[in-house]
C-alpha cells in the first residue's frame, strides 16, 4: 500500500519543481500507469518512493511507513519490499543469470551469505531463482550467461530479480522503453499479471499511452511535474 | 618471531626524526636541482625527438615500421640498465642520467604518442590531407591540436615517472637526489635517509600538481624549455666528451660470457622472475581490499581521499629506494627485491584498482542498492565483476614493469640479472656487462610480448601504455 500526499521535489535552489503537490494512492494488487512527457517527473516521481531523491514537501508513507523519515538499516528494508525495474541496462552481464536473479535477495542477506552464494549456492538458492525465472518464461535460461541474453529476455531477468526481492510493490522506470513494440506488450502484460496474481501494487512509467488504457486498472498522467 | 618484530620495528624507528636542520636542507639545495635539471632536461630531449617520431609514425612516412621495432626495442631496456651504460659511456655526473633518461623517454614518447596520433579523429585529418598540408602542418593544425589533452596527461605522466627514475640513475653515479641517498644508506645515516626520501615524495607530488594545472593551461609547458636548457648548458662538457663515449663504447665488443657465467643464466633469470611475480602478487593483495576504500562511489569521500594519499606515498617511492631502506631491514636477497617492488606496486595498482572501481556504470549499481542490498554485496554482486576486465589489465601489465623493475632492484644486491650486469660493470668488465644488458633486453622484450598476446586473447588490451 503506497500513499503519496502533496508530494513537492525541488531539484535545486531555484530549479523549478520537479514534482508539485503529487497525491497518489495504490492499493496492493493493483497496476497503476504513469504517463507524460519527457522531462514531466515520471523518474522523480519512482526515485522517491524508495527514497533516494528526498522530497522538499508532503508525505510518503509505504505500508505506512513514512519514507522521508528513514534512514541506514530501516531505508535498507524498506528498499526490500520495493522492488526496481529499469531500463535493460542494470544487469550485470559478467555474472550468471542465477547471480543477477538472486541478487533480488541481497537485502535479506546478511553479508556472509551473500559472499557465500557467489562461491558455493545451495539447492534451495538455485530452486528459487529457476521458480522466479519460471515465473517470468524464461526457466531455461537458468544457466546462460548474462551478456548472452536479448533485450526482452534482460527485462525478464530483472523482474525475476524483482520477484525473488519478495516485494510489496514493483516500481517500473520505463521498462519497455528500449524494446520494439511487440514484445514490450508482453512484458507489460507478464508485469500485470504478476503484480495481480500475487497482489503486488505496480506503478509503472510508459510512453504507450495505448498499452497503459489496455492492461492497467489506472492510468495517471504528469505534466511539469504535476498530476493532470 | 616477536624478536625478529621488535627488531624490525626497532629498525624502522632508527629511520625517525629525519634529519631536518637548516645545514642539511641547505645542503640539498644542489641534489634537489640537479635532479629537477636532469629531468627536465631528458624530457625536454624526449620531447624534441619522440614527437617527431609519433608523427612519422602516425603519419606512416617511409620507414614508420623500422621506428616502431627500433622504439620498441630501446623500451625494452630498463631505465637503470640504460643508466648503468651511460654512466660507463659518458662517466659519472648528471651528463649520464640525462642521457639516460632522454633516450628511454624518447622511445616512451614516441611510442606512446604514435598510438595516441594514430587513434585521432579521422575526419579532421582526412580533409587537412586533401588539402595537400605536408606533414608538418598535418601535425600543427590535426594531430597535436586533436589529441592534446591526451598528450598532456601522458607527458605530466611520463615527467613524474622521469623525476623517479632520476632517483634510480642517480644511485648508480648520475648525481643528484639518488646518489645523495645511496650515500646516506651505505654510511648508514638513516635520519637524513628519511629526510630525502621526503623530499623525493614532495618532489613527485609537486609534478602531479604542476600536471593539473598545465591540463588547465598548457603553455605552462613552456617552463620545461629554461629549465631543461639550463640543466643541459651545466652539464654540457661532459656530454659531449664524444671520443671518450665511442672508445668506452667500443671495449664492450663484442660481448662475452664465460661458460660457468652462461650456466649459471637459468638460476639468475629464474630468480629475477620471482622476483618480479612476487612483487605483483604482493602489490596486488596489498592494493585490492586497500583500493575497495579508496573508490569514491563505495566509501565516503574523506576515507577515500585519506587512502589516496598512501598510494600517492607508496607510488612516489620508487622500487630500487624501497629496497634500499629494505636491505637495511631484512638483509638482501631476493626477498629484499619483492618486497620492494610489492610495496611500490600496491601504490600503483591501488590508485588503479581505485579507477577501476570508480568507472564502472551506474544503472546496475544503482539497482543493486535499491534491492536494500549491504555495501560489501554491492561490491562483491556489481563494483568486482564490473570492474575485473580492467583489474586484471593492470595487474597484468605492473607484472610486465615488475619484470624491467626487478633487474633493476638486483643492483642492491637482491639477486638476478640485475645483479649479475651491476657486479659487472663494478669490476670493468665491459664484455661481460653487455651480455648481461642483451639477455635483461631479451627478457624483458619477451614479457612484453607474452603480455601482449596474453591480453589480446583475454580481449582487454584496452588501457593505454
Ligand atoms: N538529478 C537531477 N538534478 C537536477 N535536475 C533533475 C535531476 N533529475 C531530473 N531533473 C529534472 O527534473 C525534471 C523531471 O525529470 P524526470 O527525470 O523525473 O522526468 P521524466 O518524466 O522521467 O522524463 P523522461 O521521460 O525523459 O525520462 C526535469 O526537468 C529534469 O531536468
Ligand atoms: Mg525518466
Amino acid at each position: 500500500m503506497i500513499e503519496i500526499s502533496g508530494v513537492r521535489v525541488v531539484y535545486g535552489p531555484g530549479a523549478p519543481p520537479a514534482l508539485d503537490d503529487v497525491t497518489l494512492q495504490i492499493a496492493a494488487g493493483e497496476c497503476v500507469a504513469l504517463v507524460g512527457p519527457s522531462g514531466s517527473g515520471k523518474t522523480t516521481l519512482l526515485r522517491s518512493l524508495n527514497g533516494t531523491v528526498a522530497i522538499a514537501g508532503g508525505s510518503i508513507h509505504v505500508d505506512n511507513v513514512e519514507v522521508a523519515q528513514l534512514r541506514g538499516r530501516a531505508l535498507r528494508r524498506l528498499r526490500t519490499r520495493l522492488a526496481m525495474i529499469a531500463q535493460q541496462h542494470d544487469l550485470v552481464d559478467r555474472l550468471t543469470v542465477v547471480q543477477n536473479v538472486m541478487a533480488g535477495a541481497l537485502g535479506r542477506w546478511s553479508t556472509p551469505h551473500a559472499l557465500r552464494f557467489l562461491i558455493a549456492p545451495t539447492a534451495a538458492e538455485l530452486a528459487e531463482a529457476r521458480a522466479a525465472l519460471t515465473a517470468v518464461g524464461i526457466p531455461e535460461k537458468l544457466r546462460s550467461r548474462t551478456n548472452e541474453l536479448s533485450g526482452g529476455q534482460r527485462q525478464r531477468v530483472a523482474i525475476a530479480r524483482a520477484l525473488v526481492q519478495h516485494p510489496t510493490a514493483i516500481l517500473a522506470d520505463e521498462p519497455i522503453a528500449s524494446l520494439d513494440p511487440e514484445l514490450g506488450e508482453q512484458i507489460v502484460r507478464l508485469l500485470c499479471d504478476l503484480a495481480r496474481e500475487r497482489n503486488l501494487a505496480l506503478l509503472c512509467s510508459l510512453h504507450q499511452v495505448e498499452f497503459a488504457r489496455r492492461y492497467f486498472d489506472r492510468v495517471v498522467a504528469l505534466v511539469g511535474g504535476r498530476v493532470a | 618471531m616477536i624478536d625478529a618484530f621488535t627488531n624490525l620495528l626497532r629498525l624502522v624507528g632508527s629511520f625517525f626524526p629525519p634529519d631536518l636542520s637548516a645545514a642539511y636542507l641547505r645542503a640539498l639545495l644542489v641534489p634537489i636541482a640537479q635532479t629537477i635539471g636532469m629531468a627536465a632536461a631528458g624530457m625536454l630531449i624526449a620531447f624534441v625527438l619522440g614527437v617527431p617520431l609519433a608523427v612519422a609514425i602516425a603519419t606512416r612516412a617511409p620507414g614508420h615500421r623500422l621506428i616502431v621495432a627500433a622504439l620498441s626495442a630501446l623500451r625494452a631496456i630498463p631505465d637503470l640498465t640504460l643508466a648503468i651504460l651511460a654512466v660507463v659511456v659518458v662517466g659519472l655526473g648528471p651528463a649520464a642520467g640525462i642521457v639516460a633518461l632522454a633516450l628511454f623517454y624518447s622511445a616512451m614518447v614516441g611510442r606512446v604518442y604514435g598510438d595516441l596520433f594514430a587513434a585521432a579523429d579521422a575526419a579532421p585529418l582526412e580533409a587537412l590531407r586533401a588539402t595537400g598540408a605536408s606533414r608538418i602542418a598535418i601535425a600543427a593544425y590535426g594531430l597535436i591540436p586533436l589529441t592534446l589533452p591526451d598528450l598532456l596527461t601522458f607527458g605530466t605522466y611520463a615527467f613524474e615517472c622521469a623525476m623517479r627514475a632520476s632517483i634510480i640513475v642517480g644511485a648508480v653515479g648520475g648525481g643528484g637526489i639518488g646518489t645523495e641517498l645511496a650515500g646516506t644508506l651505505s654510511t648508514l645515516d638513516f635520519h637524513r635517509a628519511l629526510t630525502l626520501v621526503i623530499v623525493l615524495v614532495a618532489l613527485v607530488a609537486g609534478v602531479d600538481a604542476f600536471g593539473i594545472l598545465a591540463r588547465r593551461n598548457p603553455r605552462l609547458v613552456l617552463l620545461l624549455l629554461p629549465v631543461g636548457l639550463i640543466s643541459l648548458w651545466l652539464y654540457r662538457p661532459q656530454i659531449f666528451a664524444f671520443a671518450h663515449a665511442v672508445h668506452t663504447f667500443a671495449t664492450m665488443f663484442p660481448p662475452h660470457l664465460r661458460a660457468s657465467q652462461i650456466a649459471s643464466l637459468p638460476l639468475l633469470i629464474a630468480q629475477t622472475l620471482a622476483i618480479a611475480v612476487g612483487g605483483t602478487l604482493l602489490g596486488a593483495l596489498l592494493a585490492f581490499p586497500a583500493s575497495l576504500v579508496a573508490a569514491r562511489r563505495i566509501v565516503p569521500f574523506a576515507v577515500a581521499v585519506a587512502v589516496r594519499r598512501v598510494f600517492d606515498v607508496a607510488r612516489a617511492i620508487p622500487e630500487l629506494v624501497f629496497g634500499l631502506i629494505l636491505i637495511v631491514t631484512v638483509g638482501i636477497g631476493p626477498l629484499a627485491g619483492a618486497l620492494a617492488l610489492g610495496l611500490h606496486s600496491a601504490g600503483v595498482l591501488g590508485k588503479l584498482y581505485a579507477e577501476s572501481l570508480e568507472n564502472v556504470p551506474a544503472a546496475p549499481i544503482d539497482a543493486l542498492a535499491a534491492t536494500g542490498a549491504r555495501r560489501l554485496p554491492i561490491v562483491a554482486f556489481g563494483f568486482l565483476p564490473l570492474a575485473l576486465g580492467p583489474l586484471v589489465v593492470h595487474t597484468l601489465f605492473r607484472l610486465e614493469w615488475n619484470v624491467r623493475a626487478a633487474t633493476v632492484v638486483g643492483l642492491i644486491g637482491a639477486g638476478g640479472i640485475g645483479q649479475a650486469l651491476y657486479q659487472a660493470q663494478q669490476l670493468f668488465f665491459y664484455q661481460q656487462m653487455l651480455a648481461y644488458v642483451l639477455v635483461t633486453w631479451g627478457l624483458v622484450a619477451l614479457s612484453d610480448w607474452f603480455g601482449e598476446r596474453l591480453r589480446l586473447r583475454l580481449g582487454w588490451n584496452f588501457v593505454a601504455a
